[in-house]
């Protein structure tokens, strides 16, 4: 740690002896670990080194960044001059900053050196589980790695921070084959920290697969209703990232052109409905330390029982737009568990479809959505029907949240986010004919 | 550095590869006035890869010096080694690797930030003092340059510059029902540095003029009727089509997941009227959008034939795959950063065109759509596909009418080509983008227009 932040008091003193006003600097070094699976059969072991330095320069209030990935003298002291001459040509601009000193830390979590052999048996474990228990899953692509880090962020404010964190995570591409069908594929990814957990039994992954093999079943769906749509875990994490980036985040809120724009503390959101930032959660594996503005990440609510409480800024969106900055950047979140389970939900389901991949543009800005319904499951009178594809379904974000029908008390920690099923009233439905 | 990588490679006992790679970017972003985004970066290193009896090792470092080149062929090995003794698949050595020789014969050619700030602002100006009606202005300008040098054992040799330049325009406006309504372009920009295309901001402003006025008449758009219906989709979505729809299930890797196409060769999968190519660097007689002369596994790059008067022709390969296949290999094995591993990529994908005039498509539907924009598009190995349609028009009686609101088509890509019956005379390239594969790639994608029938999302 300390070679990097000798690295980063050199390039916050260069950018200082070149005319900077105000000057952060993150340095970082890392390596990655990494198994691939492609169609089944282990096919490359990946070992990359990194290192890098990016920076950011306030001069007469006009900004300039710069990165580069090598720590060299030659290479920082290009990087530097790069980054002032930016600012020289940058457009003053009152929201520029960096932060403000608070208290200096060090942040350590996670497993700080790879336990490759054990890592590699789990994962030969696991793809031999998938070819004993599910034979009709087809492992299109398993990325699965470990990634360690440190890095250091530090400015002309005095604030220093340093960071060092490890931990394993995998990333699996499936689909579904036997003689006659081929299922659509579907994602799964989890992050960890003990080589040898079982990956099968991680997340929701084993559900999945078994929702895969009934996929070999579906057909294409005919007709068109407005019922009710239950999110799997992951695809709703998909569309809170969404509803997160096109509502609550920068260029939204900067713009203006968010529909939430002036709605903080109203109901946006069936009462039922809390959606947090937790990076420091115990669940959470490795989440954020220091915010990307560089101040120490806190967990915050963005709705809590239905009500706006915050929107996700940085502290430049925050300065121009007079609202407060978001104690975390990352995305690392949680939609708390309802009271009644996946089954309850389902059974109250008059018209409906269970969504567990959703492919579709990005929601208008307005949250109008519309896109293919993947992986899914109809249901009908209360129970799940049978699987379906070439489904759309359409609806708008803003108006889904406060259409919630229920959310399970089952959810499932990624490592990243936790997330239940959650149903929605309102959604339209229609096959392609 | 060439004569250290030539040697140690020299040295390897099995297929190695053994990659430096420099990837400089400037971008500028002007977000209502405001430079948002004002970066430059460089990141440069050494990439090696080597093959053991049907598996790979792979190693980079960020360090591009003797040693440092050692060390990541000696870890690639390494890896290799350890998973062919722990998962041994016993396929043999690869016995189709080339040895070719490509120098560029360009030079790279920088830009300062202050060109591009300029440039874009007065852009941006422009659209500002024009149309103070507009609810946001977003104006991007990206320029990076790509070099690889790339050895391997067999003794191919390339030295290779990719630079690309673009720039991205879009705008907002506020319809009746208090919706705000998007549109954005790429404004010129293409294979090359920023002074092979942009001189004078002057000359971008028609393109903006009828961006705006596009949108304004979005503004006041509907939402078409949703259901199967007979469209023209216009070169960029016909592009999107070639790629994501029919592309990717023709790379081999996913071929052998279980594609779709897995085991079409020589069937009709589209209309007798399509024929589909991943051209490597000449389309239809010029120079394609983003030309790859060597790809990252030393082989020569050659046009892959997909689709050929309707029948399935090929799969895109890399050296493993097409020695599986047994058939020669096309150059189709990219990589993207210096630590990543080639993988199995396409390159400029386009239909070709037909002999139709696209007034005449038009005047050819009694009811329909002509579709004219999209912004992204997802495709599943099953050839189910869905584009988000951000631009087009309903066609009433031959002629277009009002503009539509963003909307979605969906479709199974080999069942919506065999609806093909008729392709406009020119092909329009898309070359701004990036495909996602587990790394980022720069492809271009293209095609004429296309009359065919397609589900509509509706509202």
């Amino acid at each position: 740690m300390e070679n990097l932040k000798k690295a980063a008091e050199y390039i916050l003193s260069s950018l200082k002896d070149g005319g900077a006003d105000d000057a952060q600097v993150s340095v970082s070094e890392g390596r990655v670990e990494e198994f691939n699976v492609d169609a089944g059969e282990f096919s490359l072991i990946r070992s990359v080194f990194n290192s890098g330095a990016s920076m950011k320069v306030i001069k007469d209030m006009r900004k300039g960044t710069a990165a580069v990935n090598q720590l060299d003298k030659e290479a920082v002291d290009n990087a530097v001059a790069e980054c002032l001459a930016a600012a020289e040509t940058g457009v003053r601009d009152e929201a520029l900053s960096i932060s403000q000193k608070e208290e200096n830390l060090d942040f350590v979590s996670g497993a700080l050196s790879p336990d490759k052999e054990a890592f590699f048996r789990s994962l030969i474990k696991f793809n031999d589980d998938v070819k004993e228990q599910f034979p009709e899953i087809m492992l299109e692509q398993v990325i699965a790695s470990y990634s360690y880090g440190k890095h250091v962020f530090a400015n002309t404010n005095g604030v220093l921070f340093t960071e060092e964190d490890g931990s394993y995570s995998v990333s699996i591409m499936y689909s579904a084959h036997n003689e006659e069908n081929v299922t659509s594929f579907n994602c799964a990814a989890v992050d960890y920290l003990d080589p040898n957990q079982d990956i099968l039994e991680s997340a929701d992954i084993r559900i999945m697969f078994e929702r895969a093999v009934k996929e070999l079943e579906s057909k294409p769906f005919s007709g068109k209703f407005t019922g009710t749509a239950v999110f799997s875990p992951a695809c709703l994490c998909d569309f809170i990232s969404n509803i997160t980036d096109s509502f609550a985040g920068d260029l939204a809120l900067i713009e203006g052109t968010s529909p939430w724009k002036d709605s903080l503390g109203k109901e946006v959101a069936g009462k039922d409905f809390t959606l947090s930032v937790i990076p420091l959660s115990e669940d959470i594996v490795c989440g954020e330390k220091i915010t990307s503005d560089g101040y120490k990440a806190e967990n915050y609510d963005i709705i809590k029982d239905g009500i706006l409480q915050s929107f996700c800024l940085s502290e430049y969106a925050a300065r121009k737009t007079g609202l407060s900055r978001s104690p975390s950047t990352s995305g690392c979140v949680r939609v708390n568990e309802g009271e009644k389970s996946l089954q309850e939900i389902i059974s109250g389901i008059e018209n409906g479809i269970l969504v567990c991949r959703f492919s579709g543009g990005e929601p208008a800005g307005n949250g109008d959505f519309s896109g293919v319904a993947k992986n899914s499951f109809l249901i009908s009178d209360g129970k799940i029907a049978g699987a379906i594809t070439e489904t759309m379904i359409s609806g708008n974000l803003a108006q889904m949240l406060k259409n919630i029908n229920g959310i399970s008390r089952e959810s499932v920690n990624y490592g990243t986010c936790i997330m239940p099923y959650a149903a929605f009233d309102g959604i339209t439905v229609s096959g392609a004919n | 550095m060439n004569d250290y990588m030539k040697k140690l490679i020299s040295e390897a006992d099995s297929h190695a590869e053994i990659r430096s790679q420099t990837s400089r970017t400037r971008r500028v972003s002007v977000v209502g006035g405001s430079l948002v985004g004002n970066m430059s970066s460089v990141s440069k290193g050494i990439g090696a890869r080597v093959y053991k009896d049907g598996v790979w090792g792979f190693a980079s470092q960020s360090k591009c010096d003797e040693e440092s080149a050692r060390q990541v062929l000696k870890s690639a090995r390494e890896n290799a080694f350890l998973l062919n003794s722990g998962c041994p698949k016993n396929k043999g050595p690869l016995d189709n690797a080339q040895s070719v020789y490509y120098s560029e014969p360009r030079a790279f050619i920088d830009v300062s930030q202050k060109t591009l700030v300029d440039f874009a602002r007065e852009v941006d100006s422009y659209i500002e003092k024009k149309y103070p009606d507009l609810t946001s202005r977003h104006v991007g300008l990206s320029t990076g340059t790509i070099e690889k040098t790339l050895c391997t054992s067999e003794g191919s040799f390339a030295y290779q510059l990719f630079p690309r330049t673009y720039m991205i325009v879009s705008m907002s406006a506020e319809a009746s029902d208090g919706s705000n309504i998007e549109l954005f372009d790429v404004l010129g920009g293409g294979e090359g540095y920023f002074s092979d295309y942009y001189s004078d901001p002057v000359l971008l402003f028609p393109q903006i003029d009828s961006l705006y006025h596009e949108l304004m008449s979005k503004k006041e758009g509907i939402f078409p009727d949703a259901g199967e219906t007979l469209c023209i989709i216009d070169s960029g979505i016909a592009g999107m089509v070639a790629h994501e729809a029919v592309g990717h299930t023709v790379e081999a890797d996913l071929v052998l997941a279980g594609s779709v196409a897995n085991g079409s060769i020589g069937k009709e999968v589209a209309s007798p009227l399509v024929s589909l190519t991943d051209f490597a660097h000449t389309a239809f007689g010029e120079r394609a959008p983003l030309p790859v002369y060597v790809d990252d596994e030393g082989t020569l790059c050659e046009d892959a034939v997909i689709i050929k008067d309707g029948i399935l022709t090929g799969y895109l390969n890399n050296l493993e795959s097409a020695k599986h296949f047994g058939v020669k290999p096309q150059g189709n094995a990219r990589a993207y950063a210096f630590s990543d591993e080639p993988l199995i990529r396409m390159r400029n994908t386009a239909i070709h065109p037909g002999d139709h005039k696209l007034s005449d498509m038009i005047a050819s539907i009694d009811k329909g759509y002509y579709l004219t924009r999209t912004q992204n598009g997802q495709a599943d190995t099953t050839g189910e596909f869905m584009f988000g349609i951000t631009m087009g028009y309903e066609i009433v009686n031959g002629k277009l009418g009002r503009a539509l609101r963003d909307t979605t088509i969906s479709g199974v890509a080999f069942n919506m080509l065999k609806s093909v019956d008729m392709l406009s005379d020119n092909v329009g390239w898309d070359f701004a983008g990036y495909c996602g594969k587990k790394q980022p790639m720069a492809v271009s994608m293209g095609g004429p227009a296309i009359r065919c029938k397609v589900n509509i999302g509706g509202r």
